[in-house]
């Protein structure tokens, strides 16, 4: 089952900012007197498909507060909009009339939902409106609501059955792993008669191969745009001119790099990864990527010689094989280095915030809504650094992030942690901003911590980008290592979750895998003897 | 007896510390010694009921005169370690600008709303079953500000209250019961005519076995593992020892100094006045702030808590449940008593020795249980030593690492909320763990961290009362977590077993243990 990210942000007008804020209040304590009560289980039994929704708005700084939808749901999005409108359209439309309208084509659609007793449809707007993520990982990817909750009863029977007092209790210990699944099973089928069908598919051949095929596009044109100063150099320029220009070019780039490299005064975290050594343990990936784009590309770059030079196909081979070798070597040797120079040079100048403001009410308010289950929600807007390198890194460095969670994360794990259910960062105020949403387990300390003290690479990587954020050093050095600083500049980029709608709040993403595991068995009518034995450990 | 893999542990440590001058004549004895050699003592708190003329730290001044607060730069013939609540500094009239930059947790205390909620103090706004019925007796009382939103307070909100209050908490280490007892009378006379009352007190005591031996009143050897702080130009040994199961960086224990997330440990701080005072009591300039001393160097923070043990409680559902334990599993239960369910609530033998699937861990030292292993290598299941077990929620090791290439980075993601744990027993030990002798017993548990939050609050959120911690569910830790059930990792087939808490809140709160050149600073007030 494929799931759906979404969030819509929507600009306030200034003056309606503590009006909206009143409305999302009311969501959780309707006025009896001029709002039917609707209770969280009646919203949920209305929109059968989502997982989590929030409502937030980010405050007034240097834009105007921006509202912002998120919905985390089953399915591709059509349907999913007018079943929200079912739920909270009335809701929802004085909200939207809180916000500015749209300058583009949307103002018509925005004044017909928001005129006064309106009752066009919202859904289209809120449709148009929807954004598309930068980036989004779903912890759980292809479990539907409905499967983790009748997995998560099935958990409980389970439980049940194992627990049950008295002599029945004494029979299990007596029983081989193979038996005891057999038994079970016999026991629980009758209520659970799903477990007699086979296990949808969590993700369909036509997924995986879809996001394999965007990785392999992705990673093809950034090699293209990569090799092409090197191709044209080859084109232009005389082989003897070449390597000459080769050479000074190496020392200059590589020089002043190895001169500007390490850290400033009292930033370096001694980490244990870096660029080149990452690049080291995936050499013979790397390698291989090379000699498929080198063959893909001569498919193209011949033609091109050919149309260009007049040359046969045969005599086209060996100057388009020279011009893709000189293009390749020079964006391993130049081009990649230069780019790391470049950014060396503006992380070198780099603003970082050493006491970012945290205003204690909102921190208040942010905790008092935290920690009441075991799931919980934050919403985060961080302003992005400025200048063409940053704003390309961050574009590409997202849509590479995206395609590499969606192809290599299989079981869920980002490194060794499995506490994310649905996160997505969205560019917003025409990019000027990014907008990190997650609904996640544990505390907010223990998110935080998690990926500090366990991936800090990859957050530096992915929020390094943001303005104020600590020192960072070729992109996935120091940053985030710097825990405490990091943790204020993010409780500083937080706002407070205003309204969250969670489908179930009690199994973490890690519990969904195990009841996912044992459910998984005990589909199956026998388990061998070692399957059993495996099985087992998770009851 | 399993057989000991020589390979199974990195290079060995014998866990001994110190600091290097200035630091150690700086900071108090304390925090680099839990006293060994002083096995008796005293826990006084003290509220200020001084009426507002009264000089702030005149009673400091009395106090030095017979009970000097001990550095840490040597051993002492009996010690003394003094720290203060945020309402005690505020008692002193301490700087509105100092009491400020103290963080969060620290300003807010232990018993600010949201905070007892994390603790597993409150569930659903009322005591939960770790509190005594009655709600903890004394802490700082930190004044609490209304919340943000009404609605998310529980209807009937505890309000954390105390009936008690305490402003600082002395603790008297000494050899013999008499010392202390004439040394305590002593201190106590000096303070009442400065307004210094003692308002609660417990003896605090080791209690050594006849085999050396510090065993916490259920029986189990107590104070197994220690982090060993480093810092390449304030410890020795300097660096850590390399893949070190206990290192931690000194700006975990102490402020001031780089911690483990390679930031300096920030401190409070003091405005640098005309008068001379912070130059008088020799506190340094803040390297940050231009106008203001450090306050927090070399001090720390340390999380009280009084914990009441009922012995005969806790061995009676034991009893009770390996009976029922025993009565599910004929073919296999033999082995189950209360000792064989109370050690794996712990996790270790009763002589503090690591559980294993095949007996405790084997000793390298004969004479002490071993401190240098993890969880991944050899009881990754928790055939051994429970996945949920007491001493495996307080420190995970390795045990969290789902691959052979994490080990590393999950120790060291472990040793980033390593506490340095300096409680002492309180009452008598029991005669028979089976029958109450109506006496109040239990543990004045210490904590030192710098960082209340990532160290002593992290620990109790998401490890010790996290119902999912390790992907178990619904559960908490079994001997100081709230009633839930227990899961025993077994072959064929898990046991469950079924836990009340007999471990409860007494009393506590979170207090800044100054340095001495910050003591000075306040005797100066």
């Amino acid at each position: 089952m494929r799931q759906t990210t979404s969030s819509i942000a929507l600009e306030v007008k200034p003056d309606s900012e503590a009006l909206l804020l009143s409305l999302i209040a009311r969501l959780d304590r309707p006025d009896a007197a001029t709002q039917p009560a609707m209770t969280k289980t009646d919203l949920l039994a209305r929109m059968p498909s989502l997982h989590f929704f929030s409502l937030t708005v980010f405050p007034r700084g240097v834009f105007d507060p921006l509202f912002v939808i998120e919905a985390n749901f089953d399915g591709p999005a059509g349907p999913f909009w007018p079943q929200l409108e079912a739920a909270l359209g009335p809701q929802l439309r004085p909200m939207i009339a809180c916000c500015k309208r749209p300058a583009d084509g949307c103002g018509p659609l925005y004044d017909a939902v928001t005129a006064p007793g309106s009752r066009r449809d919202l859904a289209p707007y809120l449709q148009t409106r929807a954004g598309k993520p930068s980036v989004y990982h779903h912890g759980n990817r292809g479990m539907s609501r409905q499967r983790v909750v009748n997995e998560a009863a099935l958990f409980s029977a389970v439980e049940a059955e194992l627990d049950a007092a008295g002599q029945v209790a004494q029979t299990w210990r007596i029983l081989p792993p193979a038996d005891i699944h057999a038994r079970l099973r016999e026991k629980l089928l009758p209520q659970f008669a799903w477990l007699a069908q086979p296990a949808p598919a969590r993700k369909t051949l036509g997924e995986k191969l879809g996001d394999w095929v965007r990785l392999a596009v992705l990673v093809l044109a950034v090699l293209v745009v990569l090799t092409l100063p090197g191709q044209i150099a080859a084109g232009l320029v005389e082989t003897d001119r070449l390597v000459i220009a080769f050479v000074l070019l190496t020392a200059i780039v590589w020089g002043s790099l190895l001169r500007i490299a390490g850290p400033l005064e009292g930033t370096a975290t001694h980490g244990r990864t870096n660029l080149l050594n990452f690049a080291w343990r995936q050499i013979f990936k790397i390698l291989i990527a090379l000699a498929v784009f080198f063959a893909v590309a001569m498919l193209v770059v011949t033609p091109t010689t050919v149309a260009i030079s007049h040359l046969s196909w045969r005599e086209a081979v060996i100057p388009s094989a020279r011009a893709l070798g000189w293009g390749i070597a020079a964006m391993v040797v130049i081009v990649l280095p230069a780019l790391v120079l470049w950014l060396r040079w503006l992380e070198r100048r780099d603003s970082t915030q050493d006491a970012p403001t945290i205003d204690e009410a909102v921190m208040r308010l942010m905790r008092e809504r935290e920690d009441h289950t075991p799931i919980n929600h934050m919403a985060a807007m961080i302003p992005l650094k400025p200048g063409i390198l940053r704003t390309v890194l961050v574009h590409v460095g997202h849509r590479g992030l995206h395609l590499a969670l969606r192809v290599f994360i299989k079981d869920g794990y980002l490194a060794s942690m499995r506490t994310i259910h649905f996160a997505h960062w969205a560019f917003v105020n025409n990019g000027a901003r990014m907008m990190f949403l997650s609904n996640y387990d544990l505390s907010w300390e223990t998110y935080f911590d998690d990926f500090i003290e366990k991936a800090h690479e990859g957050l530096t990587l992915a929020f390094g980008s943001g303005e104020g954020f600590p020192p960072t050093r070729l992109l996935i050095q120091d940053g985030a290592s710097h825990g405490t600083l990091f943790k204020a500049w993010a409780r500083h980029s937080m706002t407070v979750s205003r309204y969250w709608l969670a489908a179930y709040t009690d199994i973490t993403s890690d519990q969904i895998e195990r009841n996912f595991r044992i459910a998984a068995g005990l589909r199956q009518p026998t388990l061998t003897p070692e399957s059993a034995a495996q099985w087992i450990v998770d009851l | 007896m399993s057989a000991r893999k020589s390979d199974r542990g990195p290079k060995r440590d014998d866990g001994s510390w110190q600091l290097t001058e200035p630091h150690a004549g700086m900071a108090q004895g304390m925090v680099v010694s839990g006293y060994d050699h002083l096995p008796t003592g005293e826990a006084l708190f003290l509220e200020f009921a001084w009426d507002r003329h009264q000089r702030g730290g005149a009673w400091l001044a009395a106090l030095n005169a017979i009970a000097p607060v001990t550095p840490a730069d040597g051993k002492v013939p009996r010690s003394v370690s003094l720290s203060l609540s945020w309402t005690g500094l505020a008692r002193m009239g301490l700087d509105q600008r100092a009491l400020a930059s103290f963080p969060q947790a620290f300003r807010e205390g232990m018993y600010q709303r949201d905070r007892m909620r994390r603790l597993g103090d409150t569930c659903d706004g009322q005591w939960s079953d770790c509190v005594i019925p009655t709600g903890p007796r004394w802490s700082g009382n930190t004044p609490q500000l209304p919340p943000e939103d009404p609605a998310s307070v529980p209807p009937g909100q505890v309000d954390g209250t105390t009936p008690i209050t305490v402003h600082a908490m002395l603790l008297l280490f000494t050899a013999t019961d008499a010392e202390v007892a004439a040394w305590s009378a002593e201190v106590e006379q000096a303070l009442v005519p400065q307004g210094v009352h003692v308002v609660h007190r417990r003896p605090i005591a080791l209690h050594k076995g006849d085999d050396g031996i510090v065993r916490e009143h259920f029986g189990f050897a107590d104070g197994m593992s220690q982090p060993v702080p480093f810092d390449p130009d304030a410890t020795v040994p300097a660096a850590a020892v390399p893949n070190g199961w206990n290192a931690v960086a000194l700006g975990d224990v102490l402020l001031g100094h780089i911690n483990g997330h390679h930031d300096i440990a920030a401190g409070p701080v003091v405005p640098i006045e005309p008068d001379g005072r912070t130059a008088a009591a020799g506190l340094p300039r803040h390297p940050r702030a231009g106008d203001a001393a450090d306050f927090g160097l070399n001090g720390t923070f340390l999380a009280v808590r009084e914990l009441l043990q009922d012995v005969p409680g806790f061995w009676t559902a034991l009893t009770r449940e390996a009976a029922r334990l025993r009565t599910e599993d004929p073919h296999g239960g033999d082995v189950i008593d209360a000792t064989w369910l109370g050690e794996r609530v712990i996790g270790r033998c009763m002589a503090g020795d690591a559980l294993r699937a095949n007996g405790p861990l084997p000793r390298n030292d004969p004479a002490t249980p071993d401190n240098e292993f993890g969880f991944y290598d050899d009881d990754q299941l928790g055939y051994g030593c429970p996945i949920g077990a007491h001493m495996r929620r307080g420190n995970p090791r390795d045990g969290l690492a789902q691959r052979p290439d994490q080990v590393r980075t999950l120790r060291e993601a472990a040793n980033r909320h390593r506490i340095l744990r300096r409680g002492r027993k309180f009452g008598p030990p029991i005669a028979d763990r089976m029958v109450d002798d109506g006496v109040e017993r239990g543990l004045l548990f210490l904590a030192i961290n710098t960082d209340i939050e990532r160290q002593f609050e992290f620990i109790m959120q998401t490890w010790m009362m996290n119902p999912n911690f390790a992907t178990l569910f619904d559960e908490a830790d079994p001997l100081v977590g709230t009633a839930t059930p227990m899961s025993l990792q077994a072959k064929p087939l898990r046991r469950k077993a079924h836990l009340e808490n007999f471990v409860k809140l007494a009393g506590g709160d979170y207090f800044f243990l100054p340095s001495l050149p910050a003591l000075k600073y306040l005797e100066l007030l």
